[in-house]
């Protein structure tokens, strides 16, 4: 390497220290001060890391029931909610990728749910959905539907957050697709169409191949993110009704602050960080392998 | 075998208030290579698109043998079409390619495979069948596109520039193909370029537009040396046409050209004031002795082609522009003064107020 | 020049010396809160001393409070303290004594609820609070609806006795199934019953108020009583039968509004909320609500303290404001505006008496609340008890189970806390 390229290389070097140390100190040191946490008897009324009690704290989670309970509902919100996510925001992607006239007013109009802030999104939706007074119980009853109790029946509950997240993240999807779907050349679909191939056949040979790389990363990202809801649990349902709501990141939570234990959170913290890095690995090495 | 295979009456298309093809027709018959040449936005292109199905037709109709398809869809059509990107599926490698439409129409694997097999042969790109697009060079990537076409069948072949991506030694090699190949399965084969060289080696006809409207139609040696309109006179040079203006004068049945400084008889130009004239480079000579007529110039500008020089000159009287070619041998220098011959018959004129030839 | 320098100069260090003190707190978004907002000018005049206030909703309080605690100098000088955190601050050691201040100063405390002192006031033998406003519940019935005379005579003629303001829990069960009317989208009852919080405090009254107890001196369990069965079934029922749909996930917002627009006879909630009902911004039955004491044996006791935290950047500055915020002018002040006063002669004050006509009733409210479990992990206790209520109302689970794992838990957290 001549005295350029070095010269470049310690430059570049530089150039990206700042945003490393950035990171490492926001974001790895955290994580590995959860790691450390986890392995010691460590409450908010007693901080001090005197009692190393190794993996005790990860095998009274793995045997904590509500634990595993929150895990499961966790893990079937997340599943529900990617995919409806994806399907409509899709849809609406190629719809709106059609749409030659006004198109900005429509993406600005469906952008709108994303820009408000998550805490003012559940507090908007508890208030349309109030059984009584709320707005949506009086406009289905318009059409001769019985009031429906959004909120305090445990199966609607979980329905709604589910409904509320979609109304909230979707516009997110519409984003990424529709970008893909923007940045594909207009030539091979001429191509199909002389040769003969129909909508749906366009779609599947044509869109879907050139979209895999974004349709994975879109996936993905949503993925992390929903494990990871909390502020509309914490406004909408506080878990409940029963625990049917209890998603993971309000139960850690809950754990640290008001059952004031750390350690043990701490564990709940890493236990589901390797989750998360089970269920991206995969993606990630054929997002890395399509790359090529 | 003069049966009108496609036929274009009327073809108009606006895109809002643009008039992008302002009522074309033309009678292709089979087993034409015809090709539309014309510069960029003069819609050669919109105009294939039509005949393909890939735009809408705004009024008038399209007749493919004998049958109206002003408003099928392209599948229906039955013509392939030849991209200039070539538009190849980019996440199916060339077999796939070649069998896409193919497989869409149900057409057995046996059937298939012996297309392909013919194909690939015919185009020599047998070794590139487990080759994706992105692994391919530009020319491999044309043959596979032409490839893909060929395998349909069709009943005319479309080409929207094919050879415009390719370096040049290549596009060379890719003309002599086309033109052996269109021999060989004897198919209509509609071309769209704005390179004149190639309209004229490869076409039985030439189709030549402008701002959407066809100026002229016709063999090429025919529109070489007989053009409609100093427009035609001027895209169809190889490199360049001299077209000057002159002020004539009518003495004694004799033309006065003032520019050239000639007399020459001509009953066409006796009322006129002035006139375009068209000559071409290649019929102006270092050697006057045989030539009708002589002109004096300035040389401005010598090209060295390689095999000839392109010489740029200015008229002494006058300040006009005249080209000629002469061969590397003559030890010509910058800012001589020379003598030029030229044949009264090789003169063109040209209507000032239309443009159009005075025949 | 140069004197004009140094006069420029010399005055920056005496302003900046003077007001060199801001006070700062993080403050829950109730209208007590505001009171004391619309009175800190005077403290700024008499003393000097800036005071900001973080107001936020009380989820946010003690996720921001804690970072600061933990701290050897925290961002904050003074702060309130709910009755849920005592057990836990005490025994983090983040409350400062207050007992030498109080001497020094001679501050009277004899002036406190005996059960608000014990709540928020002190713990053990020392003080390390004083009382800040209380939020003990109450009933908050119709008494227009209770006045009307063809009720009085529907109501006698069903049930043999008088309609008139309830004093016996099962009389209060009458008049919850008398006035509803589901047709007509009017119920006996609303009831929070959203998860830990609200449904943990409002049934604590349906416990106290059936004569049951959490637990007795030795911290042993009394939640398998048959009071206690008693009284998780009743709260069932109203929900069940006597409420509007969706009761289980209201908060204490969501089910005022439906009493405040009208649509329920009943509400067991925090006493301040009157205040609110006779608020014509927010309800539409002004002056139509009465506020008394829980039916039966008592109600649930409630109330913030103010303390100083032991990581108080200028805990002398804070003992001034407390002195100030809890003198008696002050005291009385905030009680005129409508704060929920902590101090027996804010009660007894003849002015405040003719103003508010329920300060009598409210008086006797505060004297016979009844305190819920204050230790280290009240809050988690909550979050407990939440959780298997929840479940219990909405059909989940029986109630015999649920009040078996409240006990349980209960035991377990008190253990855990070495308090048995």
């Amino acid at each position: 390497m001549n005295n350029i390229q070095l010269n470049d290389r310690r430059f570049g070097f530089f150039f990206v220290a700042p945003a490393v140390v950035i990171l490492s100190i926001v974001i790895l040191a955290p994580i590995v001060i959860a790691i450390i946490t986890s392995f010691y008897d460590y409450t908010l009324i007693n901080r001090s890391l005197d009692n190393f009690i190794g993996l005790n704290n990860y095998f009274e989670s793995i045997a904590n029931k509500k634990f595993l309970h929150s895990t499961l509902v966790t893990i079937t919100f997340v599943f529900f909610v990617v995919l409806f996510e994806f399907l409509i925001g899709f849809l609406i992607a190629i719809l709106l990728n059609q749409v030659e006239r006004f198109r900005n007013v429509y993406y600005f109009i469906l952008l709108i749910p994303l820009l408000i802030n998550p805490v003012v999104v559940g507090l908007i939706w508890r208030m349309f959905l109030h059984p009584q007074l709320g707005i949506l119980n009086y406009l289905i009853g318009f059409i001769g539907i019985e009031p429906v109790n959004w909120l305090g029946d445990p199966q609607n509950a979980f329905i709604t957050i589910i409904f509320v997240d979609i109304w909230h993240q979707v516009s997110f999807m519409i984003i990424l697709l529709l970008a893909g779907l923007a940045s594909i050349p207009e030539e091979p679909y001429e191509a199909a169409r002389v040769d003969g191939a129909n909508a749906f056949q366009q779609f599947r040979d044509i869109t879907l191949p050139y979209m895999r790389p974004v349709i994975i990363i879109t996936l993905l990202i949503r993925l992390i993110f929903a494990l990871k809801t909390y502020d509309l649990i914490y406004i909408m349902t506080k878990g409940g009704p029963g625990d049917a709501t209890d998603l993971i990141s309000y139960y850690i939570y809950r754990s640290a602050f008001i059952g004031l234990d750390l350690g043990q959170a701490a564990s709940m913290s890493v236990i589901l960080l390797f989750i998360v890095c089970i269920i991206i690995y995969p993606l990630f090495k054929y997002m890395s392998r399509a790359d090529e | 075998m003069n049966s009108k295979h496609i036929q274009l009456n009327s073809v108009t298309k606006k895109f809002q208030n643009n008039t992008v093809v302002n009522n074309v027709s033309f009678d292709i018959t089979d087993n034409e290579f015809f090709i539309l040449l014309g510069p960029s936005g003069c819609g050669k292109s919109t105009t294939l698109r039509m005949i393909a199905g890939l735009e809408e037709i705004t009024s008038g109709s399209i007749i493919a043998d004998q049958k109206d398809i002003s408003y099928e869809d392209p599948k229906d059509r039955n013509v392939a079409f030849v991209f200039q990107n070539y538009a190849l599926y980019p996440h199916m490698n060339v077999r796939e390619n070649l069998s896409y439409s193919l497989k869409l129409r149900k057409i057995t694997q046996i059937k298939i495979d012996e297309k392909i097999n013919w194909v690939t042969n015919l185009l020599k790109i047998k070794e590139l069948l487990d080759r994706k697009p992105s692994q391919l060079s530009g020319g491999q990537r044309q043959r596979v596109a032409l490839g893909r076409s060929l395998v349909r069948d069709p009943i005319a072949f479309l080409l929207d520039e094919p050879l415009s991506n390719l370096d040049a030694q290549l596009r060379v090699e890719m003309r002599q193909e086309l033109i052996s190949l269109q021999k060989k399965l004897s198919k209509t084969f509609i071309y769209v370029t704005h390179d004149q060289v190639e309209a004229m080696t490869m076409a039985t006809r030439i189709c030549i537009m402008n701002q959407g409207e066809i100026l002229q139609i016709g063999p090429p040696q025919e529109v070489y040396d007989q053009p409609n309109s100093i427009f035609v006179a001027k895209f169809l040079a190889n490199p360049i046409n001299n077209i000057l203006k002159s002020n004539i004068v009518n003495k004694n049945n004799e033309i006065f050209i003032e520019t050239l400084g000639i007399n020459i008889v001509n009953k066409k130009l006796i009322n006129l004031s002035q006139v375009f004239f068209s000559i071409r480079p290649e019929n102006i000579y270092l050697e006057s002795y045989d030539r009708d007529k002589t002109i004096k110039v300035e040389i401005i500008q010598i090209e060295n082609h390689g095999h000839e020089l392109l010489m740029t000159s200015k008229l002494i009287n006058n300040s006009q522009l005249l080209y000629f070619r002469i061969s590397k041998e003559n030890k010509i220098t910058l800012g001589s003064k020379v003598t030029l011959g030229f044949n009264v018959e090789d003169l063109l004129f040209f209507d000032i107020t239309n443009n159009r030839r005075i025949k | 020049m140069k004197t004009f320098i140094s006069i420029l100069l010399s005055l920056t260090f005496f302003s900046v010396n003077a007001n060199s003190v801001t006070l700062r707190a993080v403050m829950e978004n109730v209208p007590d809160t505001k009171f004391i907002q619309e009175l800190l000018p005077d403290f700024t005049e008499k003393t000097g001393i800036e005071v900001e206030f973080e107001v936020m909703g009380y989820g946010e309080m003690h996720p921001k409070l804690v970072p600061s605690l933990t701290a050897s100098k925290g961002s904050y000088d003074f702060m309130p303290v709910d009755f849920y955190w005592v057990g836990e601050f005490d025994k983090a050691g983040w409350m400062m004594s207050l007992d030498d201040m109080i001497a020094k100063d001679s501050f009277d405390t004899s002036v406190y609820f005996d059960s608000l002192m014990d709540l928020t006031g002190r713990v053990g033998d020392t003080t390390y609070m004083l009382p800040f406003y209380n939020y003990a519940m109450g009933l908050t019935v119709r008494k227009d609806l209770i006045n009307d005379s063809t009720n009085q005579s529907n109501f006698k003629a069903k049930y043999g006795i008088d309609l008139k303001i309830p004093t016996e829990w099962n009389e209060y069960l009458n008049q919850v199934e008398f006035f509803t009317d589901k047709d007509n989208g009017f119920y006996g009852v609303v009831n929070q019953g959203g998860k830990a919080d609200p449904i943990a405090m409002e049934w604590s009254n349906y416990l106290f108020a059936r004569g049951g107890s959490f637990h007795d001196q030795n911290w042993n369990g009394q939640l398998n009583s048959k009071e206690a069965l008693e009284a998780l079934n009743d709260y069932i029922s109203m929900i069940s039968n006597y409420g509007p749909l969706g009761a289980e996930s209201f908060s204490f917002d969501e089910a005022f509004n439906v009493a405040a627009q009208g649509n329920a006879y009943s509400y067991l909630t925090y006493n301040w909320f009157l205040g609110s009902y006779n608020d014509p911004d927010q309800s539409s039955v002004v002056g139509k609500m009465a506020l008394i004491p829980v039916p039966g044996e008592g109600g649930l006791n409630g109330a913030w303290g103010w303390s100083i935290p032991t990581s108080s950047p200028n805990p002398e500055a804070a003992w001034e404001f407390l002195k100030w915020v809890e003198s008696p002018e002050i005291a009385k002040r905030r009680a005129e505006m409508g704060g929920a006063a902590t101090r027996k002669d804010v009660f007894d004050d003849p002015d405040l008496n003719a103003k508010f006509d329920h300060y009598p009733g409210l008086k006797k409210l505060l004297a016979t609340s009844k305190n819920f479990p204050v230790f280290t992990y009240t809050p988690q206790f909550v979050e407990v008890m939440g959780t298997e209520l929840s479940k219990a109302v909405i059909g989940e689970q029986d109630a015999s189970t649920a009040l078996a794992n409240m006990n349980e838990q209960l035991e377990e957290l008190a253990a855990k806390d070495g308090k048995r």
